[in-house]
């Protein structure tokens, strides 16, 4: 591969590189997460964006490939306050867990309805769309349980308590947390059928459980952005 | 010793073995006087120049000229990534108020969270309740954004008005060349024209 063009892309991270020039990762339709070095894009009077649909073309022959042309393919979102913080985490996700290079056409899809719901989605609901796409993004990437019926092959009662065996599925507990109800809803996948607060809450430890493993031990800075005083 | 000259040299930012290399023969050649010059400036500044105890930047005193200044204004605190901000702000002469240096900006992929920049000693200036007004002027990426967001929701549980610089069109530019990013922010902080 040594040309590429105009790809669709998304910017996730941008550091600086040398005196003028911009490190670039970038989640691509085609070509998965990937790394560029933008020259002389540091001092470039339009700047290239995060949370924006791209086009870029790049070249190269060694590992690290040259982005010879971007353009914008949106209009200008600005995130603001949380959300922008969950689109951060969001982006640490994607750099933490994906390889370089390995191609997800739906996860390219996924993160683009994300970022463009994520702009104009009201507070409350921003935490459920967040859920959905830690659950989207952990089945796209092979580590998927079957939400449709439990560790036995029963299907989910909606209104049965569960616990979550990692990489196994979910066990039927009188005292489990999980319910039914809230394992058919993320099965479901509608950003307008959200579970209660406490429901919610509990989706949120799940996706933890589920991430944790993936993580390792080094935590998400994006996590302790949260201010909480 | 001509080749510790050059590794040295390459601390600097864009000096590769071959530009260091031409430094070396320029000040062994040519300007030995320059080269005791630099020699005693480095060892000088390397040695005196700390962080300022109360805004963080970079000064050879405990507190920097501006801090020192009893004319300035105490109760604005401009809040600036790094000591170069400072120097931009100073040129632009709009600003009599004070600073504090962040020393960076919250970047959780390089793994730079809350606890890593130190907001501590912000908060402890906000606690002294001198401030009325904390100025975020961060930088215009995503990052300085999340950090001004972060600062502003630390700074809520004190009684201090909370602005952030605006973003817009540049002076003397045209309205025609301006990327489209900058026109939306222009548009959203337009404010009544007096």
């Amino acid at each position: 591969m040594a040309k590429v063009d105009l790809t669709p892309a998304f910017l996730i991270h941008r550091r600086t590189f040398k005196d003028t020039s911009l490190l670039l990762d970038f989640l691509t339709l085609e070509h998965g997460r990937i790394r560029l070095v933008g020259r002389g894009l540091r001092n470039s009077k339009t700047q290239i964006q995060v949370f924006q649909h791209l086009k870029i073309s790049y070249s190269g022959k060694g590992d690290l490939k040259s982005l010879t042309n971007w353009e914008a393919d949106d209009t200008p979102r600005q995130l603001k306050g949380d959300n922008l913080i969950l689109g951060m985490y969001v982006n640490e996700l994607i750099s933490r867990l994906l390889h370089d290079q390995d191609p997800h056409f739906e996860l390219f899809e996924i993160y683009k309805s994300f970022v463009e719901n994520l702009a104009t989605i009201n507070p409350l609901s921003s935490h459920w769309l967040l859920r959905l796409f830690e659950h989207n993004l952990l089945q796209e990437l092979g580590y998927g349980v079957d939400f449709s019926q439990d560790i036995t092959g029963e299907p989910i009662d909606l209104s049965a308590g569960y616990d979550y065996q990692h990489q196994g599925g979910f066990v039927r507990s009188v005292a489990g947390k999980i319910l039914g109800k809230s394992i058919n809803q993320l099965l479901i996948n509608d950003i307008n059928n959200m579970p209660d607060m406490q429901q919610l809450k509990v989706c949120r430890d799940l996706n933890r459980m589920r991430l944790k493993p993936l993580l390792g031990d080094k935590p998400l800075q994006s996590r302790s952005l949260f201010f909480s005083k | 010793m001509i080749e510790s000259l050059n590794k040295a040299f390459c601390a600097l930012p864009g000096v590769g073995s071959k530009t260091a290399q031409r430094f070396v023969y320029h000040l062994l050649e040519r300007n030995r006087d320059g080269g005791f010059e630099l020699a005693k400036a480095l060892v000088d500044a390397m040695e005196h120049v700390q962080h300022c105890h109360s805004c963080r930047t970079l000064s050879e005193k405990t507190l920097c000229n501006i801090c020192a200044n009893t004319v300035r204004d105490d109760t604005q605190l401009c809040v600036v990534e790094t000591p170069a901000d400072i120097h931009a702000i100073e040129q632009s002469g709009a600003y009599k108020g004070k600073y504090f240096v962040l020393s960076g900006y919250l970047s959780p992929i390089d793994g730079i969270g809350a606890s890593e920049l130190g907001l501590d000693e912000l908060e402890q200036k906000l606690q002294d309740k001198k401030v009325d007004e904390i100025i975020l002027a961060t930088n215009a990426t995503v990052e300085g954004e999340v950090t001004a967001h972060y600062i502003s929701n630390m700074a809520k549980q004190f009684d201090v008005q909370i602005t952030r610089i605006a973003h817009g069109i540049p002076i003397g530019g045209e309205l025609e060349y301006a990327d489209i990013n900058t026109i939306a922010h222009a548009l959203s902080g337009r404010k009544n024209y007096d």
